[in-house]
């Protein structure tokens, strides 16, 4: 009774210290989504081109991938900045259906992604290494490795500081303010396209950053970008998209419940019952949970 | 897209002879090449028939579907499962059954999202081929990882004529319903002003849900014949992502929305991509190549291939030209009402 116990808070704390780190790849994308108004299908690959960044620093410059964080998010950014001023020329273009193209557009820049990374590392597994952060905090016999630890408390402090950005500075509000209306924004001053350009280039630095972390936490191939993509998109479908506060909770829940899954049920059947989940959240409110987001 | 109403004499035949021609063609050619050559054109065939059912939803209804492969793979699950000793169904019986099945994973699926705005209904076609695959990797009956094996192996010709047959079947079907129907003006007024078409009374989810039901059908119909084709499946061939990639790039890169655009994207990409792969023989910097061919496509040339195609304006000198430009009959009794997008 007491070990059933114990495994049960075990995998509910190891679902949460994950859930952070969802949250940390969800939050940028949330706000890419509420001020670009298109899902970036390339998230994923943002997450696994970050993990390779570690593992180059790692070996090729021998600097500690913890270390080498706020590079990642520099490069990252600057990358993100030249992607976000062509999706933007697609989503406000005088085509058909823009929507429909930027969305297709940024599945094609996933494929560029995914298919260089496997034609220059090809299909091995890799893992971030560092030896900043080891070894294993126990707690009443509930044992929380560092390294989770340090990826929780990442997401913590980057989507604090992203708040900070957004609730606490001009452009944060300007940024709040053309999630919310963009042509109202456009006429009041607010420059839309440099703004989006902006949160892009943070969210791409943010996400590749928490792909450091993923990456030295789990195993990861060339390959895996699809089902980091599919996270983020529960989490902020869940949270209902363009809501800040939904992905801090949908995030949390994810991972809480991919631990769950795992333990009680088996591995095998994690993505079919998240499936099951959205399904049941798109049916009764496709606003998220907090019923903010916006849907039709 | 214009002249809608039947009209006697020459355009007929501007139609009809290169038909004529194409079906010559196309017909008799296990009679003049090698099997090489033939196991190609199947391979253009059910790309076109795929690319093409992937435009009803997202060229004819605007939503792109991302899990297009799911359909795909459903097919090919079902002909494979009932071909099994111990079922022994005949090939031909176990299409419609993928067709229902796959048609009823769109309607449970389509029905809380097609509702929605189209980034919930792209992601949850994604989510759907994702979780399916997992799902299919872990069953019995499916064979797990390691897949099944379809008995029995008729000829390559048997297959391209099955192809061929098939995808002609469902160009004629889109034709019929998509470009000379009431049904198809009502989903293409859905598609452009969901508000106004809701306004005179089209019931838009129920439309949409029709036409993805239907979207989804079809590939199902083609994933059977290709199980029975290439005579092994697993869920890392027939439920692999790459499959809704291609369907996608190809109706992208053909045109977007046009009955033809698939067909013409499948021929250059299917083509391109046997020439890559005998060429350079590497499989994953084409999936990069194809990323990239989308980008710029819809950067520079949103309308694919067939905006470039003589029909846009040329067609249009040309009727002008033989005299036949005058306006589009007036929408006879019966017809369904002229014109085309604005």
């Amino acid at each position: 009774m007491v070990r059933a116990m114990q495994l049960l808070i075990q995998t509910v704390i190891d679902g949460l210290l994950v859930g952070g780190l969802y949250v940390a790849i969800s939050i940028g994308f949330s706000l890419a989504f509420g001020i670009l108004d298109v899902v970036d299908f390339a998230v994923g690959e943002w997450v696994v081109l970050g993990g390779f960044a570690g593992v180059a620093a790692h070996t090729w410059l021998g600097i500690d991938p913890i270390v080498f964080l706020p590079a990642v998010f520099v490069i990252f950014a600057l990358i993100g900045s030249l992607v976000a001023p062509l999706i933007y020329r697609v989503r406000t273009s005088r085509y058909a259906r823009p929507a429909l193209m930027a969305l297709a557009f940024t599945f094609g820049i996933a494929m560029l992604a995914r298919g260089t990374m496997l034609t220059t590392v090809g299909f091995d597994p890799r893992t971030v290494q560092t030896s900043l952060v080891g070894g294993t905090l126990t707690i009443g016999g509930v044992h929380m490795p560092w390294l989770r630890l340090a990826g929780f408390l990442f997401a913590i402090v980057t989507t604090a500081l992203f708040m900070g950005f957004l609730f606490f500075t001009r452009t944060g509000l300007a940024v709040r303010a053309a999630a919310q209306n963009k042509r109202n924004a456009g006429l009041m001053g607010i420059d839309v396209k440099r703004l989006s350009t902006i949160v892009y280039a943070i969210y791409a630095g943010l996400t590749a950053m928490a792909g450091v972390l993923i990456g030295a936490i789990y195993t990861f191939t060339a390959q895996v970008g699809p089902q980091y993509s599919l996270l983020a998109f529960f989490v902020v479908v869940m949270a209902g998209l363009g809501s800040i506060g939904g992905v801090l909770v949908a995030g949390l829940f994810l991972g809480m419940l991919q631990a769950l899954v795992t333990v009680y049920v088996g591995a095998d059947y994690t993505l079919a019952i998240v499936f099951g989940v959205l399904f049941v959240v798109l049916l009764v409110s496709p606003q998220g949970v907090l019923r903010r987001g916006l849907a039709a | 897209m214009t002249s809608r109403t039947a009209k006697p004499g020459r355009p007929a035949a501007l139609v009809v002879l290169p038909l004529i021609v194409l079906a010559l063609v196309f017909g008799t050619l296990p009679m003049w090449t090698d099997d090489y050559w033939i196991r190609v054109w199947t391979g253009v065939a059910m790309w076109a028939g795929l690319a093409a059912s992937w435009n009803i939803i997202g060229g004819y209804a605007g939503y792109i579907s991302f899990g297009h492969v799911a359909f795909f793979g459903i097919g090919a699950y079902a002909t494979a499962i009932l071909m099994q000793p111990g079922y022994d169904w005949n090939f031909f019986l176990t299409l419609p059954v993928g067709a229902v099945i796959a048609g009823l994973f769109a309607l449970i699926v389509g029905w809380p999202t097609l509702r929605l705005r189209g980034a919930y209904f792209a992601i949850a076609t994604w989510a759907l081929a994702e979780a399916l695959a997992q799902i299919i990797n872990t069953l019995d009956f499916t064979g797990g990882s390691f897949g099944l094996s379809t008995p029995g192996n008729p000829s390559t010709w048997f297959f391209y004529y099955a192809m061929l047959i098939a995808t002609i079947l469902i160009y004629l079907l889109t034709f019929l319903l998509f470009e000379r129907s009431r049904f198809g003006y009502k989903v293409k007024a859905v598609r452009d002003n969901e508000a106004a078409a809701q306004s005179l009374g089209i019931n838009t989810t129920a439309v949409k849900l029709q036409a993805f039901m239907l979207s989804a059908a079809l590939p199902a119909v083609l994933g059977g014949i290709n199980a029975y084709w290439i005579t092994f499946i697993n869920p890392q061939s027939v439920l692999s992502g790459e499959v809704t990639d291609q369907m996608v790039v190809m109706t992208l890169i053909g045109g977007l929305g046009h009955l033809w655009g698939p067909a013409l994207g499948a021929f250059v990409l299917y083509l391109a991509s046997t020439w890559l792969g005998a060429e350079y023989g590497g499989s994953t910097s084409y999936i990069a190549m194809i990323g990239a061919l989308l980008a710029i496509i819809i950067l520079f040339l949103p309308d694919g291939l067939i905006g470039l195609a003589p029909r846009a304006r040329g067609m249009k000198l040309v009727r002008k030209m033989l005299g036949l430009s005058g306006a589009p009959g007036g929408g006879g009794a019966g017809t369904a009402p002229p014109g085309g997008r604005p």
